[in-house]
């Protein structure tokens, strides 16, 4: 079970890698937006 | 004690005077502040030499809330406001010189779209196809409605099943959705730009916005007397209910007791109570400003501060001894997507003002001939590129006059080759200058930066967590800047404080 939850850990990675790499420069821009904006999300929430 | 008004609403902007308009039919005693001289905000209307300019707002579009709102004031849209329809929509000048007009009619726009890119006519009808049934959908559900919180969208969900198909909508961006639909680059471009509407470029925006380019084909409207006739007829319906309006008052401090608003202190000295507060002001300005962060717990502060403001737009207001050469209302000069964000990312983000052409040329006087003097001419010149708030080693103050003269030149581009012969009065209204007039931080006329991050219950609520009896409306709120959205917000807030202390 352990070992299964690895691979799947690794092949999620290896599939982020791979999504990243075949995205567009504007997608990438996006997604590091986001990446930013995300920990001020539950904040946020309660203003 | 007893307070000197039940309801205290802070600016005179469309969402302040609709909730204010709103909450005075239920019986509450009403008093809007507004610290300019004319109410209105972003949409509104200023006189100089015989010429009324709109300050903003150049069209409305999705009218269905102010119809719902003089409804709910017990009358109707035409006993306040006559609303001029604009067609076509659009003229557009496409970056390699294309000139079309895209008309209202859904059935006239597939016929210009078999001329100017047949592979798209598909895409097309498909986007009618969705959108048409997303606005039906969404327009009372999502527009219309409380969602400060998850249980209040969850309730919105289980009670309109139907708009759970286009929540993904919302997790996209702007031209992820225009993509999706067309190929054509001119097709793409015609929709994208109104990403920059709600302050943010095509690869950023909302998904949710990329409907704006259909919802125009519902019909667009300009009120005879300028922008400002909306404002006034929402006023003149609170003030049949018994709202007060008083211009030329400044607020200076919100009064906070034991973490509850209870009046106002202007900038006089004088203090006005009341039992609640309702701030049409930024949310920034409102928490930062009149709150005051002393008087906020952390979480709030760290929120607050988060928020990016959405992009200042210089506005150039030209009067013309001349008929211009234009074909309708609004006039795009475009570009292509990739330049759209480019022009953010490597001008805006570094404060470079950019010398690409991406404007909205706004010609009133062809909707109505009476905001000029006879045979003369109205442009409000919207250089819808984003500007930076702080150009680099520069600012506002010192760059108007080469922004001015920047502006005739694209003037003479595209709309009249002499038009320097015949202008009688020019001025630029910088994102300065809108900072002061109009209290919105570094310019950004939209209100805060609109993202999937920042809509819904991402969003400053419409009543404050942080502050008890404090309410906030207008384009800080959900869903944002633009007409139809802040007088929704001003509905929306009205419900709540209706549900509070009606």
């Amino acid at each position: 079970m352990k070992n299964i939850k690895k691979v799947m850990a690794a092949l999620a990675l290896i599939a982020a890698v791979a999504a990243w790499f075949q995205a567009s420069e504007s997608t990438r821009r996006y997604l590091v937006y986001i990446g930013k904006q995300v920990p001020y999300l539950p904040y946020r929430y309660f203003i | 004690m007893v307070a000197d008004y039940d309801v205290i609403v802070i600016g005179a902007g469309l969402g302040g005077l609709t909730c204010g308009s709103l909450v005075a039919r239920e019986g509450l005693k009403t008093l809007v502040l507004e610290q300019s001289d004319i109410i209105g905000g972003c949409c509104s209307t200023f006189e100089v030499d015989g010429y009324k300019f709109d300050v903003g707002a150049s069209i409305v579009e999705v009218i269905q809330p102010l119809e719902r709102f003089f409804e709910m004031m017990g009358g109707k849209i035409s006993d306040y406001l006559d609303l001029i329809p604009c067609d076509p929509i659009y003229s557009f000048i496409t970056d390699d010189g294309k000139r079309f007009s895209v008309p209202t009619d859904i059935d006239e726009t597939t016929e210009l779209i078999k001329r100017i890119a047949p592979e798209d006519v598909e895409g097309w009808k498909r986007f009618c196809r969705v959108g048409l049934e997303m606005i039906e959908d969404m327009m009372d559900a999502v527009m219309l409605s409380p969602m400060n919180t998850f249980s209040e969208a969850m309730l919105l969900a289980a009670r309109n099943p139907q708009i759970m198909k286009f929540a993904p909508t919302f997790l996209r961006t702007h031209q992820g959705v225009i993509r999706s639909f067309y190929k054509n680059p001119v097709m793409i471009q015609s929709a994208a730009f109104q990403s920059y509407f709600a302050g943010a470029p095509p690869e950023l925006g909302s998904g949710v916005f990329g409907y704006i380019a259909l919802s125009e084909h519902l019909g667009i409207y300009y009120p005879r007397g300028g922008m400002i006739g909306i404002p006034n007829g929402i006023a003149k319906a609170g003030a049949d209910h018994g709202m007060e309006v008083r211009t030329d008052v400044k607020v200076e401090k919100l009064l906070i007791e034991n973490g509850t608003a209870t009046g106002v202190r202007l900038e006089d000295g004088t203090t006005i109570t009341a039992k609640l507060v309702v701030s049409n002001l930024n949310a920034q300005v409102t928490y930062f400003k009149l709150v005051g962060p002393e008087n906020l717990p952390r979480w709030a502060v760290k929120a607050m501060a988060s928020y990016q403001n959405s992009m200042p737009c210089p506005m150039i207001y030209v009067g013309l001894d001349k008929k211009p050469d234009l074909e309708a209302h609004h006039t795009v000069v475009t570009s292509t997507l990739e330049s759209m964000n480019n022009v953010w990312n490597n001008y805006y983000k570094l404060g470079i003002i950019p010398d690409t052409a991406m404007s909205l040329v706004c010609w009133p006087t062809e909707a109505d001939p009476s905001l000029a003097p006879e045979g003369k001419h109205i442009l409000n010149f919207l250089c819808n590129a984003p500007a930076p708030y702080s150009p680099r080693g520069d600012n506002w103050d010192r760059l108007k006059g080469w922004y001015k003269e920047a502006a005739i030149k694209e003037l003479e581009t595209y709309v009249l080759p002499d038009v320097r012969d015949h202008i009688e009065y020019i001025q630029v209204s910088t994102p300065l200058d809108f900072e002061r007039r109009l209290l919105h931080p570094e310019g950004g006329i939209y209100g805060l930066f609109s993202d999937m991050t920042t809509l819904a219950m991402f969003r400053p609520r419409s009543r404050s967590r942080a502050v008890k009896n404090l309410y906030l409306t207008g384009s800080s709120t959900h869903l944002g800047g633009g007409v139809p959205t802040t007088v929704a917000s001003g509905i929306v807030t009205s419900k709540y404080i209706v549900k509070d202390h009606g």
